[in-house]
């Protein structure tokens, strides 16, 4: 039997589409997303990240890595433990798709959220005129950025349960670390050999250089290496979501 | 001509959630077979494994052993294919409470890939046809519970599936939408389409479908067409009468009445088992009166499923006190 053809492929790629927009559609004004999503980051920003002395294209950089970093991961373990208490998550799971597909079309909606919010910075960088060195590049990297993220939000927003609050937790607990480990906070030439060897375990160090590629034309990793790095952490962080759900599926939730 | 669905050995133990608490054999190796075109019951009591059954047949749930063939297509690696051949209803109404009717519908049309034109051509179809068509553009989350369980109907049809699986789909909701759910199954499979219901009614097992399977504890006990059930059911509809003052001592006397199959004490009631209740009722009536006993209550009782799966598997009727107290074939009768 033939299980994969081009017809297939396109209603795979629509129905990615028909998830993404249906959840963008129902969410974008949400108060977990507006909380987790939108005032954390800036909250973020504001209260840790300003240092005396940093210009405000390092500023801007760092606003763009830190926003998409929470707002991507954090529509996954909002959006699938509500729909799970729901039981509207059933009508995905039963739909004729694959469950990867399902997964990209809720990647694509944390990403899509992530973009929004960047943009509102990225306009405020422009008026303020923020020098940026390659909008191009910061438009594309946003975008590869939210994706990576986006999924791997997913991995917590796979876990068995249907409570927003239980999943908000352990992603929080698990962000912070990561938050911490890389260049986000200290620049990555200014780190002890060991702190920068323990910071490439973090996606959002590449996030980080790939921002500072495209804002002040001023990278430590090569942007090549960034770029290919953040696509492939988009599989990566797909195995265990996929693995996750497997587990719902036994558990019965 | 292969079945619509065929189940082999399924088997479901739930891994115990807590630490400490046991695993659960909820479903264990059943098997049937269910022919294309008919309506097929699955019917027991609560806890029988009913819905534990219908989401491993919807791929919701793993079965831990056994194996199922939906139209041909074996869930364990083809359930791509048998997932467009199925719509399901589940038990609890899962619409997007925060779109609308006709939103609700066009996205799962969209899910289904059911092009443009007809889509929307079959939303308000389905829309008049379910009674929502005013409310289309309405907020699901402002629709009634039989509303809602329409509009999840409607949902689980728009692509016309050739298999229709409904888990209870009509307790707790108002007599018009139980009608108009009944009369929808009934329709779809004039036009061919294989239902598989689940219920704990026996009156809606009988009333709908064309072969009823019995499930208690996570075994079938017996599948068959209704009539031939019946004799089954008959056997265990029952009179429950309470007697004052010294109503212990009328149990001996009760049996003896013509028409009564077995007594049963119950609390302080006494459960008269017989094949025909509304004929014993004058009967026991008569009898207080005879004895100057005070009738402090009197019921009738329609099968309970209890019971019936006690019969069919030959064991003592009346051994196990029915658990679910809001049975719709339970009436009152008198209560004094
Ligand atoms: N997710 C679960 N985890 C553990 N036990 C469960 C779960 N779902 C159902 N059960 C148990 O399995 C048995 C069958 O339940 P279910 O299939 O819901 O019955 P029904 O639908 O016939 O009322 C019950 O004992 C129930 O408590
Ligand atoms: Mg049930």
């Amino acid at each position: 039997m033939r299980r994969w053809s081009k017809a297939r492929l396109w209603d795979e790629l629509a129905q990615i589409w028909t998830v993404a927009s249906k959840d963008v559609r129902v969410y974008y004004l949400t108060p977990p997303m507006i909380m987790f999503g939108l005032l954390m980051p800036f909250f973020l920003f504001f209260s840790f990240s300003i240092r005396r002395g940093m210009g405000p294209a390092a500023g801007l950089a760092r606003l763009l890595a830190l926003n998409t970093f929470f707002t991507a991961s954090s529509a996954g373990p909002v959006i699938i433990p509500l729909e799970r208490r729901a039981r509207t998550y059933d009508r995905l799971l039963v739909a004729p798709m694959s469950l990867v597909s399902l997964l990209l079309g809720k990647t694509l909606v944390g990403a899509f959220f992530a973009v929004s919010v960047a943009l509102v910075s990225l306009v405020g960088g422009l008026l303020l005129h923020v020098p940026i060195a390659h909008l191009g590049w910061v438009i594309l990297g946003v975008m590869l950025v939210s994706g990576s993220f986006a999924a791997f939000g997913l991995i917590f927003g796979s876990f068995p349960s249907s409570s927003v609050g239980g999943i908000m937790m352990p992603s929080t607990l698990l962000r912070w670390p990561l938050l911490f480990i890389s260049g986000i906070f200290i620049p990555l030439e200014e780190m002890s050999p060991w702190a920068r060897a323990l910071s490439y375990i973090s996606p959002l160090t590449y996030a980080q250089d790939l921002m500072n590629h495209a804002v002040l034309d001023r990278g430590v990793i090569p942007l090549v290496v960034d770029v290919v790095v953040l696509l492939l952490s988009v599989g990566l962080f797909l195995i265990p979501a996929i693995k996750l759900h497997h587990r719902s599926k036994v558990l019965g939730y | 001509m292969h079945n619509a669905i065929e189940v082999e050995g399924l088997t479901k133990v739930y891994k115990s959630g807590r630490k400490g608490s046991p695993p659960v054999l909820a479903v264990d190796h059943v098997s049937f077979q269910v022919r294309k075109g008919e309506i097929f019951g699955f019917l027991g009591p609560n806890g029988a494994g009913k819905t534990t059954t219908h989401r491993m047949l919807t791929t919701l749930l793993e079965p831990t052993e056994g194996r199922i063939v939906i139209d041909g297509y074996d869930l364990a690696h083809d359930a791509y294919f048998a997932k467009r051949r199925m719509g399901l209803v589940p038990e609890e109404s899962n619409i997007y409470v925060d779109l609308s009717g006709w939103e609700n519908l066009i996205f799962t049309g969209r899910l289904y890939r059911v092009p443009k034109g007809e889509r929307e051509r079959r939303a308000a179809e389905l829309l008049k046809a379910f009674g929502l068509w005013e409310k289309r553009h309405v907020k699901a989350e402002y629709y009634s519970k039989g509303m809602r369980r329409r509009l999840s109907i409607a949902m689980a049809i728009i692509h016309r599936p050739a298999i229709l699986f409904l888990d209870e789909p009509t307790p707790g909701l108002d007599a018009q939408s139980t009608r108009m759910i009944r009369s929808l199954i009934r329709q779809m499979n004039a036009e061919g389409t294989t239902i598989f219901l689940t219920t704990h009614q026996i009156e809606e097992a009988s009333q709908l479908c064309d072969r009823v399977a019995i499930i208690h504890h996570g075994q079938i006990a017996a599948i068959d067409a209704p009539e031939r059930l019946k004799r089954d059911f008959q056997r265990v509809q029952s009179v429950e009468v309470a007697l004052s003052p010294d109503g212990q001592r009328h149990g001996q006397a009760l049996e003896r009445l013509p028409g009564v199959n077995k007594a049963v004490k119950m609390g302080d009631k006494w459960r008269l088992y017989t094949d025909d209740p509304s004929a014993l009722l004058p009967r026991v009536v008569h009898y207080a009166e005879e004895q100057g006993a005070r009738i402090v209550s009197l019921n009738t009782l329609g099968p309970s499923l209890e019971d019936v799966f006690l019969a069919i598997t030959g064991q003592e009727v009346g051994s196990v006190v029915p658990g679910n107290e809001d049975s719709p074939s339970r009436k009152r009768r008198g209560n004094r």
